[in-house]
């Protein structure tokens, strides 16, 4: 008897640590979008890595600036340049922050819940708090995440003075990021 | 013919040269990373450990301003097979003592040179590098070389 308990608290003890365990994410999708009236930019990145800790709340992501695919070879180069991302000098743009409301989201039932996310963005070597929104999805234990926000690129000292990209590339591009756990 | 024809025939062709040039520039296509001369080859674990060891040196040397980055032919041992969310495949090839490995992502036209690879497997892939391995404070963990555009070279 008292073996079927100890295996039994062993069991609930192990599930237990289980959920509480950090998810790690290497199937991501992070696209930026840009409209101007002269023409739609978009950018996909499939190769970013994110960490979500269901105890704490901490969330991740690395992402590799020169995994960002865009659709004309010139549009990428000059986002890689020095003028533009200067992605050699910093090869990754990071996001580390907190859900707040972590004790809202169920873990181990499946659900969706809007998750409040405050942190830090850092892209081009520049860090800025940043406070959005995100829905996390909880199916059959696996953790999903989407969030679609704003990133205004002079924030960052991302800026075109002159020139065609000043008029073709939107002040404020859309960001949407996806994540499997 | 006047000199002013002259002169106006050559500035016409001067102006269609310069706007055959400005469309050629813009329309230019991505860069064939298969078609491209390899730069480096490497065994997955040294170029994690040439990472590992001073990354600004290896970024220095493998990263291009505009992302026209080295080409690179790794070999090293299959850990994990995956697919990502553009439906590419993803080879990890990492050597089990090794602190990180390399991430390698086929595309839509090399996906199915991969279909016979098995976990264990040692093979050579040839793609361009996007980022190099480090130690990450914030995820707590080591984080993979990414190599892009791949194809296999030796199975």
């Amino acid at each position: 008897m008292k073996k079927v308990i100890l295996s039994m608290l062993a069991i609930v003890f192990l599930s237990l640590t289980t959920f509480a365990q950090k998810q790690v994410s290497s199937k991501t999708h992070i696209k930026f979008f840009s409209t101007t009236p002269a023409e739609n930019i978009e950018a996909n990145n499939y190769a970013s890595v994110s960490t979500l800790d269901p105890a704490s709340g901490d969330i991740v992501f690395s992402v590799p600036m020169q995994s960002f695919e865009f659709e004309k070879a010139l549009m990428q180069e000059h986002f890689n340049s020095k003028k533009f991302l200067n992605t050699k000098a910093n090869p990754k743009a990071k996001l580390t922050g907190k859900i707040e409301n972590i004790t809202a989201i169920n873990f181990v039932e499946d659900g969706t819940y809007t998750a409040d996310i405050a942190g830090d963005l850092t892209i081009n070597g520049v860090t800025k708090p940043i406070s959005e929104k995100a829905t996390i999805s909880i199916q059959n234990g696996k953790v999903s995440l989407n969030s679609i926000f704003n990133v205004t690129l002079v924030d960052y000292e991302v800026a075109f003075k002159k020139g065609k990209p000043s008029t073709n590339i939107a002040k404020t591009v859309e960001v949407t990021v996806n994540a499997e756990y | 013919m006047t000199t002013k024809k002259k002169i106006l025939i050559v500035l016409a062709i001067g102006v269609l040269i310069a706007i055959s040039i400005a469309l050629f520039m813009f329309f230019k296509p991505a860069r064939d990373i298969q078609a491209t001369e390899t730069d480096y080859s490497y065994n997955a674990s040294d170029l994690v450990n040439e990472y590992l060891t001073d990354a600004h040196k290896a970024n220095n040397k493998f990263l291009d301003e505009e992302g026209n980055s080295k080409v690179l032919e790794i070999t090293g041992i299959v850990k994990n097979i995956t697919k990502d969310f553009n439906n590419q495949k993803v080879i990890l090839l990492k050597n089990t003592k090794d602190k990180a490995g390399v991430n390698a992502t086929f595309t839509s036209a090399t996906n199915a040179h991969t279909n016979s690879v098995k976990i264990g497997d040692k093979i050579t892939v040839k793609g361009v590098i996007r980022s190099g391995a480090s130690y990450d404070e914030d995820l707590e963990m080591y984080e993979n070389v990414i190599l892009d555009k791949c194809d296999i070279v030796i199975q």
